[in-house]
């Protein structure tokens, strides 16, 4: 072995290690307070959970305040509201996404730029500015303090249709072509030959619709009346005293809330990673 | 994309809070009708408290049994908002005319309301209920600007200041004789900064718009119609701040402390005073043994001799459908059988005359539960809501960040306060 190749070879293991190092802060900066979290949430009464540095092995490891999370709120009613609003969302996003990207990245129709123009345009406009309105016009509808109402004004967003569009003008339009002279229209080719390419943005739209809907706090605040109907984080809202806080029991509940994402992207993320760079380096 | 609607919680209030006085331009005055509450007590009541049910729902559904048995022929329906967001849905609920009969309001909630004309007006439809409250409860519930009282007064709520003698002690001060007075402790957290090399704070926020008040500062005209607050005193107050910011002695994320993250620092015993209430003793046992040892409890800091107060109460919609009903409801809830009742359930103070010489306000039993809230009730009687009902939450932010920018030292105190002076009375005669 020369001295020159030994050089190379621990520079190169120095910077493996810087990497690591910096990997590791990195994970330590954004999964440490969930890790906070979770363990203030297993703390027993009496430990001080304000110490520093924190103690992160709860010494009297208790999931009483999960149970006081359940018995304070109905908590599991939530959950499942949370959970309708979302799956909706998230098979309207896709259904819907899909349709209208395929619509602008391969039918060719009058105002086909102009109608890309607008969905970006209609990004630009900040939610809350309209939000009144929005509910005003739900309110001729019927549909305030309902859960349709919660889904329906997030139902097809404008960032997914982008997402989707992108994803099948990726696409080599070749295959089409071929699928078109053996006589596919334009319905069989979408479903054949687009869809099954895409499922990686299809996957991204999924996971984005179900966070939006599931981290949401100000629509369903605004539409929802009866406390049968709250999703998860407006209900998880009663956990912060009006006097006093625990802040195990916020704990205990944000976790209760955390659980589905980790779930949901631990089983999608297969698909995710692939979503992510389809758009970007295919075509 | 819903996702993206929690980003800015400041622009939504004051966005909603447009749209509300757009929508309200064409609403009828039905303020100050003064017959409206009169006729028979009957129909569907829709009652909303505001973070209440987790807690006390056994305590509400008594009394909504009560009323009902009362008056045959009522029913209660009683909807429950969670801490956050009331502001926006208080004004989408207004913008789409569908306010529930009796709503759970503070007087800078009920503001904006009343003068869109959807406040009941309590003084001419129930004005004979008057003698029944705390003279200065009832005429927290007045607006300046409007004639007239848009809510029973409800709960009230003050709070001692909290200390950590351990802290007190290390820094050389004397654990026994916590400051009163703002100089002092002023005096005293420049020692504790030195003493400890900059690590413990004595305070964990910016002053507050309550805290001007306490120091003396004159708020506002006598019309409440501009904002004197860039007033001398107010400069010399925000002056001292400085020089705690510069020494150490503010917590170095004072500028965006609020009042849970100052709990939380005292919790950690990084900062040394904090205000609280008797709720948070059982807090302190509970989530900080090491500091409710050391806990020391006194008399909120100010110069004026009056404690503040913040108030709760009910108003009733102008447009509701049950006015009658609705009226004896939101009085039935607030007379002193049951404010008396709520107040044993927690730590609030009932705003109904003579109900804080009862014996449970007034005899110590030797607990610091007791001890703290006897000493409520004593300056309650000489309390005052410092916060100007017209201060809306645009304008607390105006403030802060005028405030940020003078401790930064980007701006002298003085140019500080005039900017947010100007910009305060801009949204007074926009709003």
């Amino acid at each position: 072995m020369t001295g020159a190749a030994g050089r190379r070879r621990r520079a190169a293991g120095w910077s493996l290690a810087a990497r690591y190092l910096l990997l590791l802060a990195v994970l330590a900066l954004t999964v440490g307070p969930f890790l906070w979290q979770l363990s203030t949430s297993l703390k027993g009464p009496g430990e001080d959970i304000y110490r520093f540095p924190p103690s992160l092995l709860p010494h009297h490891p208790t999931l009483a305040n999960y149970a006081e999370v359940a018995r304070v709120i109905p908590v599991w009613d939530f959950a499942l509201n949370s959970l309708k609003v979302a799956a909706a969302n998230v098979l309207t996003n896709c259904a819907g996404a899909a349709l209208a990207g395929y619509a602008l990245a391969r039918l060719r129709f009058r105002g086909r730029r102009v109608a890309v123009v607008v969905f970006i345009m209609a990004m630009l406009v900040p939610v809350e500015s309209i939000m009144i309105a929005q509910f005003m016009t739900l309110r001729q509808l019927q549909l305030h303090n309902t859960l349709l109402g919660v889904v329906l004004p997030g139902c097809i967003g404008a960032m997914n249709v982008l997402l989707m569009r992108n994803a099948f003008a990726a696409l080599p339009y070749e295959v089409e072509e071929a699928a078109f002279v053996d006589g596919a229209s334009a319905w069989q080719r979408f479903v054949r030959i687009a869809l099954p390419s895409v499922k990686g943005t299809l996957a991204v739209v999924a996971v984005f619709a179900f966070m939006g809907a599931w981290d949401d706090f100000l629509w369903p605040l605004i539409v929802l009346n009866d406390q049968s109907k709250f999703t998860l984080t407006v209900g998880l809202n009663y956990l912060h005293g009006t006097f006093a806080d625990n802040q195990r029991l916020v704990a205990a509940g944000s976790v209760i809330a955390v659980l589905p994402l980790i779930v949901l992207f631990a089983g999608l993320q297969r698909y995710f990673f692939r979503g992510v760079g389809e758009g970007a380096v295919k075509g | 994309m819903r996702r993206h609607s929690r980003r800015t919680p400041a622009a939504t209030a004051a966005l909603a809070a447009s749209a509300l006085l757009l929508s309200a331009c064409g609403a009828p005055d039905g303020g100050g009708d003064s017959d409206s509450a009169a006729g028979k007590v009957e129909g569907q009541v829709t009652f909303q408290t505001w973070n209440l049910k987790a807690r006390f729902q056994k305590y509400f559904d008594g009394v909504i049994a009560e009323f009902e048995k009362k008056y045959p022929g009522t029913k209660v329906k009683w909807i429950d908002q969670p801490a956050e967001g009331y502001p926006q849905k208080l004004s989408a609920d207004a913008a789409a005319g569908t306010l529930p009969d009796v709503v759970n309001v503070s007087p800078d909630l009920a503001y904006p309301l009343a003068k869109a004309g959807l406040a009941l007006d309590i003084g001419a439809a129930a004005g004979k209920y008057r003698g029944e409250y705390l003279d200065g409860a009832w005429r927290s519930q007045q607006m300046p600007g409007l004639s007239g009282v848009y809510a029973f007064p409800w709960y009230l709520n003050t709070g001692p200041m909290f200390y950590n003698k351990d802290l007190f002690r290390k820094a050389g001060l004397d654990p026994a004789k916590p400051p009163t007075t703002y100089d002092r402790l002023f005096a005293d957290a420049l020692t504790m900064a030195r003493k400890s090399d900059r690590r413990i704070a004595m305070l964990a926020g910016a002053p507050s718009i309550e805290d001007f008040g306490r120091y003396g500062v004159r708020l506002m005209d006598a019309r409440g119609t501009e904002f004197t607050f860039n007033e001398p005193k107010g400069v010399e107050l925000l002056t001292h701040y400085r020089q705690l910011y510069a020494a150490g002695a503010l917590d170095a994320q004072a500028l965006t402390a609020v009042a849970e993250s100052a709990g939380r620092k005292f919790q950690q015993q990084s900062v040394a005073m904090n205000p609280g209430s008797a709720l948070d003793l059982e807090n302190f046992k509970r989530d900080a043994p090491g500091l409710y040892e050391n806990i020391g409890i006194t008399d909120a800091v100010n110069n004026t001799g009056k404690a503040n107060m913040y108030v709760q109460g009910l108003m009733v919609s102008a447009d509701s459908k049950v006015k009658p009903a609705a009226v004896a409801f939101a009085h039935f809830v607030t007379d002193r059988r049951h404010q008396m009742a709520f107040a044993k359930q927690v730590a609030v103070f009932p705003s109904t005359k003579g109900s804080l010489d009862d014996p449970y306000f007034t005899k110590e039993d030797g607990t610091d539960a007791t001890r703290v809230r006897v000493a409520a009730a004593k300056s309650l009687k000489t309390a005052v809501n410092y916060t100007p009902v017209v201060l809306s939450d645009q304008m607390k932010t105006v403030l802060r960040n005028a405030v940020a920018r003078a401790l930064q030292g980007k701006q002298s105190p003085q140019e500080a306060l005039d900017s947010a002076v100007a910009e305060c009375n801009r949204l007074l005669k926009t709003g």
